[in-house]
């Protein structure tokens, strides 16, 4: 169980770094706007495939 | 958007004429080719085929008449002639753009119009459009466009022409500096929130770690370590997160208001002091879970509730950039140049054409002209102005050119100072919130008292547990989810009825719309579809095209209807053509008086009436039509009578209405006759019917009955709706109807406003049992913890059994909800 002595430090300083991770990503802006970047993944950015010449009239 | 789609009209529905044949799934036409005459459905692709058989074997066909009614519903910005000019002034790059080091540079603006998932696609594409345009951002929320672009290839206004082309009017954002303020107070916050949470799930992991230990036995050193280790964490989450409650407690006290802070923050302390002392001397018990957790929850429902308040006050924002960026200014040597609003000063002379807005403050210097206040106070019969006048930024001019000597702008005009009260009006707080403010006013002084007399009683019993019970009652009683319940209900039923096509101003407006105890609505553009059409016409033919031809530049919709009455042009020339708001219009005629309008129009100007023209009219008037006179000279020679058709949703929404309680009447400015057959198809009792009722009876009728719900236009019955308790605008785009009305259908039913009114009382409903179960709980803990019983254990379970009972209450989905379907 001495191991436990170890473990408790290395398991907060991994959630101060995730926590220092998120405060970046605030500070830099990443979450100024949540429903945009969502919207802007699904969106095709594609042009649509033009019909087959030899399909056309 | 139909900009997008090559094809929304297209049915679904077997086609017969197969050259025009669609596909089923995406509506686009089908090549020749593909064209299978056997087959009832078409597909231009294996890939339409195959997600339509998907769709169609799991009944999910509800999907594509969804998607066309959100495809359609949505109201288009018009395009805009402006050139835009002003957007290249100095002043105006200097003020709304910022450089970059590779001489390219940043511009933000304020777009109209912007809706849906379908205009993110679009805007960004603003590059390929505009040669110059490097990127393009949009946030869809607060409709802002983050645009770099290279200012030796393109020109801004160049940008701007194309996104008013495309229907996305942009405006520049006014109030820059209070946004980035805003938008860095948000940051401040959520950052708050992470280190709040991270803090509570760590420590909880190490109660959970004592707890056990406490039941199956631990180590003397382990133990202390954990609760070290524990105090720690406990003090970072107080002296960092937990300030705020601290600091606006303080302040609370110092201005004397009763406000929740004030409870949470006597918990926060005494319960910190005394862990912290308790971990020093190795014995008894330490509350840091439970305060960690208490400082994460209430982070989140002060986070909630600020999120609330700023979207109110984006719409707001985006109003105040709906006023002029441009203004003619003239100089000493009578040359008009057109520069943005920023460059004029007190001093300056302005010139405004007519429909132009007034862009500042000021006194006429020459000219004379009819100005449209409505955007000030709420007043729609315009009001005369000469030389000496005062006129207001943000007025219409209606007919002449007029010059102004500018005494105020921007931020110091009249409109700027109303739009401020406004803001200030809906950041208040609602009375619910209020309501909670006042139970912790009592509240502190309750457990306070409590916790005083439990340390004295149980000193006599005994000593050494005195402090330790009193302790435990102020951490237990905490109320967490007294603040939690009322932002936590607000925001998810705002959520629930946004995806429903309703928007809300804010909790307020929601908790005044669950009191309406009347409703009165508007005829027109809300019973009736907004567009008219000529439905008959009497007298001499050769009539229709000077109507068509002299309604041509109006804008009513019964002018629009006029309109279309012939194709023909008239054989005369039409001249001085005056429009008479709400009346008619008058003309010249080479040489004789054109009058074509209303019978008040008719009486006013003494035009005679022949006897079978007016039977004609009353005849169609019992018909719901109104009659409009056109009369050449002085007296009416021909009439046609016009009607709206009725929204198929009007009867249901009369009985909707009436069946929840609301008592339902027609505001009308048409006359009684029109009127009352209206009502009759509507189902409407028609002694509930005000006709005959201009724009002041119908404010002053709205502003003396109490808890009045007004429905109407966003555009005509502006001023009504405003001063309504409640305002409910359908149709007529979403920022001018947001400014006046608190609510906002987006699509064309008329089904979401009885839907609306039975999610706000669901709503305060709600807030009322949380309110009730988190004081009926602290009551029973406060009760256990007078009496010694509360082991640390229990106190660890009852805290987050209590705001979770809570948070379950407030987010589980309500009745309304389950009823209806959001749009996808």
């Amino acid at each position: 169980m001495s191991v436990i002595w170890l473990m408790i430090p290395i398991a907060l300083a991994m959630a101060a770094l995730a926590v220092w991770a998120f405060v970046r990503a605030v500070r830099t802006g990443q979450l100024d706007d949540l429903d945009t970047p969502a919207i802007r993944a699904v969106l095709d950015d594609d042009e649509p495939t033009p019909i087959p010449e030899s399909l056309r009239e | 958007m139909t900009t997008i789609r090559a094809n929304p009209t297209a049915n679904t529905a077997p086609s017969c004429d197969l050259s025009a044949a669609t596909c089923a799934h995406c509506d686009l036409p089908v090549p020749r080719g593909l064209i299978d005459p056997a087959q009832d459905r078409q597909f231009c692709c294996d890939g339409c085929r195959t997600v339509y058989a998907i769709v169609h074997d799991h009944n999910l066909d509800r999907y594509y008449p969804l998607r066309r009614q959100l495809e359609k519903s949505k109201a288009k910005a018009a395009p805009s002639a402006s050139s835009y000019e002003e957007f290249d002034d100095p002043a105006f790059l200097d003020r709304y753009t910022t450089d970059h080091p590779d001489s390219t540079r940043t511009a933000t603006l304020l777009l109209e119009g912007v809706h849906c998932a379908a205009c993110v696609w679009l805007i960004e594409k603003l590059p390929r459009l505009t040669r110059g345009v490097l990127r393009a951002d949009l946030d869809m929320r607060a409709s802002t466009l983050t645009l770099r672009y290279d200012p030796q290839v393109a020109r801004l206004s160049e940008a701007a022409r194309t996104l008013a082309s495309l229907g996305y009017r942009p405006h520049p954002p006014r109030g820059v500096l209070r946004d980035q303020l805003r938008a860095a107070e948000s940051r401040t916050q959520l950052i708050r929130l992470a280190v709040a949470g991270a803090i509570a799930g760590n420590t909880m992991l190490l109660a959970l770690a004592l707890y056990a230990g406490m039941l199956e036995g631990i180590s003397e050193p382990m133990r202390h370590t954990l609760r070290f280790y524990s105090a720690a964490l406990g003090l970072l989450a107080l002296a960092w997160p937990g300030r705020v409650f601290f600091a606006s407690a303080i302040a609370a006290v110092r201005t004397r208001t009763p406000h929740l802070d004030i409870p949470v923050a006597l918990a926060l302390f005494v319960g910190g002091i005394w862990g912290i002392s308790n971990t020093l001397r190795g014995t008894g018990e330490i509350y840091f879970d439970s305060l960690t957790a208490l400082v994460f929850l209430l982070l989140v429902g002060r986070f909630l509730q600020h999120r609330q308040q700023r979207k109110a006050a984006d719409a707001l924002e985006l109003l105040f950039s709906l006023t002029p960026t441009s203004v003619r200014l003239v100089d000493e040597h009578g040359t008009v140049t057109t520069r943005p609003i920023e460059a004029a000063r007190a001093g300056d002379t302005a010139e405004v054409l007519p429909g132009q807005t007034v862009p500042a403050d000021g006194v006429v210097t020459s000219g004379e002209s009819k100005l449209d206040n409505a955007l000030l106070t709420g007043e729609s019969t315009p009001s005369h102005a000469r030389e000496g006048d005062t006129v207001h930024a943000g007025a219409t001019n209606l007919t002449g050119t007029i010059r102004v000597r500018i005494q105020a702008t921007g931020e110091h005009t009249r409109v700027a100072q109303l739009m401020k009260l406004v803001e200030q009006a809906s950041s208040a707080k609602p009375a619910v919130v209020q309501f909670a403010d006042r139970i912790a006013a009592r509240f502190v002084v309750a457990v306070a008292s409590l916790a005083t007399l439990t340390a004295i009683v149980w000193a006599f019993i005994d000593p050494g547990v005195a402090l330790e019970h009193a302790t435990a009652l102020l951490v237990i009683t905490c109320p967490c989810a007294l603040g939690l319940a009322t932002p936590l209900v607000f925001t998810s039923t705002l959520a629930r009825l946004a995806r429903r096509s309703v928007l809300v101003k804010g909790g307020a407006a929601l908790e005044r719309l669950a009191n309406a105890r009347s409703a009165y609505l508007d005829k027109t553009g809300t019973l009736t579809t907004g567009s008219l059409r000529v439905a008959d016409w009497t007298g001499p033919v050769e009539f229709k095209p000077l109507v068509a031809a002299a309604e041509a530049g109006a804008t009513h919709p019964i002018a629009l209807a006029l309109q279309t009455i012939t194709t023909l042009s008239p054989n005369q020339t039409i001249a001085d053509i005056r429009q008479h708001d709400g009346l008619g219009l008058t003309a010249d005629v080479e040489g004789s008086h054109l009058t074509i309008g209303s019978y008040e129009l008719m009486t006013r100007r003494a035009i005679q009436l022949p006897d079978e023209l007016l039977a004609w009219a009353d005849e169609h008037a019992t018909h719901g039509a109104t009659p409009i006179f056109v009369a050449l000279g002085d007296t009416a020679r021909a009439a046609a009578a016009i009607t709206g058709d009725l929204r198929p949703d009007a009867a249901t929404l009369v009985r909707d209405l009436t069946a929840l309680g609301l008592d339902v009447a027609m505001l009308t400015g048409d006359r009684p006759d029109t009127a009352c057959a209206v009502a009759a198809r509507v189902g409407l009792d028609p002694r509930h019917v005000h006709a005959g009722a201009s724009p002041e009876d119908k404010l002053s009728r709205v502003v003396s009955t109490p808890h009045a719900l007004m429905l109407g236009d966003g555009v005509n019955d502006a001023a009504a709706l405003a001063a309504a308790d409640v305002g409910i605008a359908v149709g007529g785009g979403a920022e001018a109807s947001l400014q006046a009305a608190d609510l906002y259908i987006t699509d064309d039913s008329l089904a979401a406003v009885p839907l609306a009114i039975r999610a706000s009382r669901a709503a305060l409903g709600r807030i009322r049992l949380c309110l009730i179960v988190s004081l009926a709980y602290n009551s029973v803990a406060a009760t256990l913890a007078i009496l010694g019983f509360v082991h640390p254990l229990l106190a660890a379970v009852l805290m987050p059994a209590s705001s979770l009972t809570v948070l379950a209450l407030a987010t589980a989905r309500p009745g309304w909800a389950k009823e209806s379907t959001p749009c996808p």
